[in-house]
């Protein structure tokens, strides 16, 4: 006898996806771009490029390199700002046969909460992811996630602005990843989901110059791949809300790998460009391997890792009381 | 543009550094433009991580093999992976992608190509001997072995430029192209200039097209990562105040690699 298809289905929030991989923010503009290469229609959804309140040209170049097993970028959430946004990028947007997260970033409370008002009221948004740990953009983007105070005052203040599921991306470079992602979630947060990219650095010792044009980047792809489940492992102890995992997923077994620790859903990010089917198949080998496992549904892998209780909390950072 | 498998026919190493790739591509790799670019995936492993962007010296079909030919040079890790590469491979490409030369329909298109930057150049003097459209193609090169393609150069007039001397003109192709200017009477009405080399090179034919207000398309080459106007991590700088949307960036991927030279920040552009 054959067993039933097991469930993909997640919930964040009041949002439910087909199934728990998405394709994460910077990777696929607004999927228009990625339209024939990515099969929308097989994936849970999409997080949007950063919208700020205002348009950005981005930094100066060059603003990628490649790394061992990596890739820095300082890209500067290049974007057409809220209004263009509004104009140009939801019709399209409105089309995609996926969920669409909308990441929104601003450079103080009153701009989060204009971004986060305007992307609810476009009528596009699925949910909002709340960028509060982009590396590239000057001294104000990490500052909401370094800080638990200001996550809190960031996630308080656009709370009661929409109904839509919203979704803290955090950064990792902090020291108690745990401590903000419990922030968010005290304030309202849906979700949380991490990590950003990890600060980095690239040299070229010939020129005696940095490469990137702004010095420091983010660093991404399977070089992260340890340090982020470890990150996602630490704050799936701290909160209650669903964990959204990434960093260097670049096989379909990495996203299993991140859904064992405890997330609830995935993002693929740096290993989109290299291959553009990555998400897909991680929807497959999700599929595959609940099959092989004759579980019904992807609930039953979220947070299935056997670890010896007294070795993984003190791992994690957190006291067990 | 579509996410093809290709596998790999030939890989040769013709000058020391120097490889010639022909890839064996389906029918839903579509007829590409000279000037156009394929984002290749040079190796089956996971390292190098990204793609590689390759303008293309070539696409052919003989009945029912249609391919592309990419000649590069190992420059880093990318190419130096793609040269390892074996007859038999199977990759995948996506493309083809970007703008390709635009050559205005009634001026004397002026090919200046500087080493490997021939390339693009190469397949672009086939259509234009094709088209029966007369042009002149002004190489230059390190020394004599350097001078890839050249005697594929047909239908055009064809001056060659060394800095060893070894061949033709002893000196900067740069050179060639104000001379060729100059004695063969050409004007902004009735010549333009397609060029493709190294940026340094390129830098100094926009400053000459600029002065002169000649049209100059240059081929421009950079680090992409998605290279469908994804990502935005290939910028191109714009002079300040050369058009109405300087201060912003267009990306490399879409916009060009084919753009107005005279248009470019040349100082910005690594």
């Amino acid at each position: 006898m054959t067993h039933p298809a097991p469930s993909l289905q997640v919930r964040i929030g009041s949002l439910t996806l087909r199934n728990p991989v998405l394709v994460a923010s910077g990777i696929i503009g607004y999927g228009a771009e990625y339209e024939r290469l990515v099969d929308l229609e097989a994936i849970g959804g999409i997080v949007t490029k950063t919208v700020t309140r205002r348009a950005r040209a981005g930094n100066s170049p060059p603003r990628v390199v490649e790394t061992p097993s990596g890739m820095l970028n300082s890209i500067g959430i290049e974007n057409p700002g809220l209004e263009g946004f509004l104009e140009i990028k939801v019709p399209i947007l409105s089309t995609l046969p996926c969920a669409v997260v909308v990441s929104v970033e601003g450079e103080d409370v009153r701009e989060f909460c204009e971004l986060v008002e305007g992307v609810s009221g476009s009528g596009v948004a699925h949910a909002i992811e709340v960028n509060i740990s982009c590396p590239n953009v000057g001294p104000h983007g990490l500052r909401y996630s370094t800080d638990a105070d200001m996550a809190r005052e960031v996630m308080t203040a656009i709370r009661p602005l929409t109904t839509l599921p919203l979704i803290a991306k955090l950064t990792p470079n902090v020291t108690r990843i745990a401590e903000i992602a419990a922030a968010c979630e005290s304030c309202g947060a849906d979700a949380v989901s991490l990590v950003n990219t990890f600060i980095g650095m690239a040299v070229d010792s010939v020129t005696r110059k940095p490469i990137l044009g702004t010095v420091l980047g983010g660093l991404s792809g399977p070089a992260i791949k340890p340090l982020a489940l470890a990150k996602t492992w630490e704050v799936v102890q701290a909160v209650d809300i669903p964990v959204i995992g990434m960093g260097g997923i670049t096989s379909p077994r990495d996203a299993l790998e991140f859904i064992l620790v405890g997330s609830t859903a995935v993002q693929v990010g740096t290993a989109l460009f290299a291959n553009p089917s990555l998400p897909e198949a991680c929807v497959k080998e999700i599929e595959t391997y609940l099959r092989r496992s004759e579980l019904p549904s992807v609930g039953d892998l979220i947070g299935a890792l056997e670890v010896p209780p007294e070795r993984g909390v003190i791992r994690a950072g957190r006291s067990a009381s | 543009m579509n996410l093809v498998p290709c596998t790999v026919v030939e890989n040769r190493e013709i000058t020391p550094g120097n490889y010639l790739l022909t890839l064996k591509v389906p029918r839903a790799f579509s007829r590409p433009e000279p000037g156009q670019f394929v984002h290749l995936r040079v190796s089956p492993e996971v390292e190098p991580l990204l793609r590689r962007p390759y303008s293309m010296e070539g696409f052919f079909e003989k009945g029912n093999l249609r391919g592309v030919r990419i000649y590069y040079s190992v420059v880093g890790r990318g190419s130096k992976a793609l040269s390892r590469q074996p007859k038999g491979q199977r990759l995948d490409l996506i493309g083809p992608l970007g703008i390709g030369f635009a050559p205005s329909p009634r001026r004397v298109p002026i090919l200046v190509a500087g080493g490997r930057g021939v390339a693009p150049l190469l397949f672009f003097s086939r259509k234009l001997r094709a088209k029966k459209r007369p042009f002149v193609f002004l190489f230059g090169a390190r020394g004599a072995r350097e001078l890839y393609g050249v005697r594929e150069i047909k239908g055009g007039r064809l001056h060659l430029a060394t800095d060893d001397g070894s061949i033709g003109y002893h000196g900067s192709v740069l050179t060639l192209l104000k001379r060729e200017w100059k004695e063969g009477g050409h004007t902004p009405l009735t010549a333009e200039i397609f060029t493709c080399g190294p940026h340094g090179l390129l830098h100094e034919i926009a400053e000459f097209a600029r002065a002169h207000g000649i049209r100059c398309e240059a081929s421009l080459e950079g680090p992409m990562a998605c290279a469908v106007g994804a990502c935005r991590g290939c910028p191109v700088p714009l002079r300040v105040g050369a058009v109405e949307n300087a201060g912003r960036y267009p990306a490399m991927c879409l916009e060009g690699p084919v753009m107005d030279a005279t248009l470019v920040d040349w100082d910005r552009l690594p």
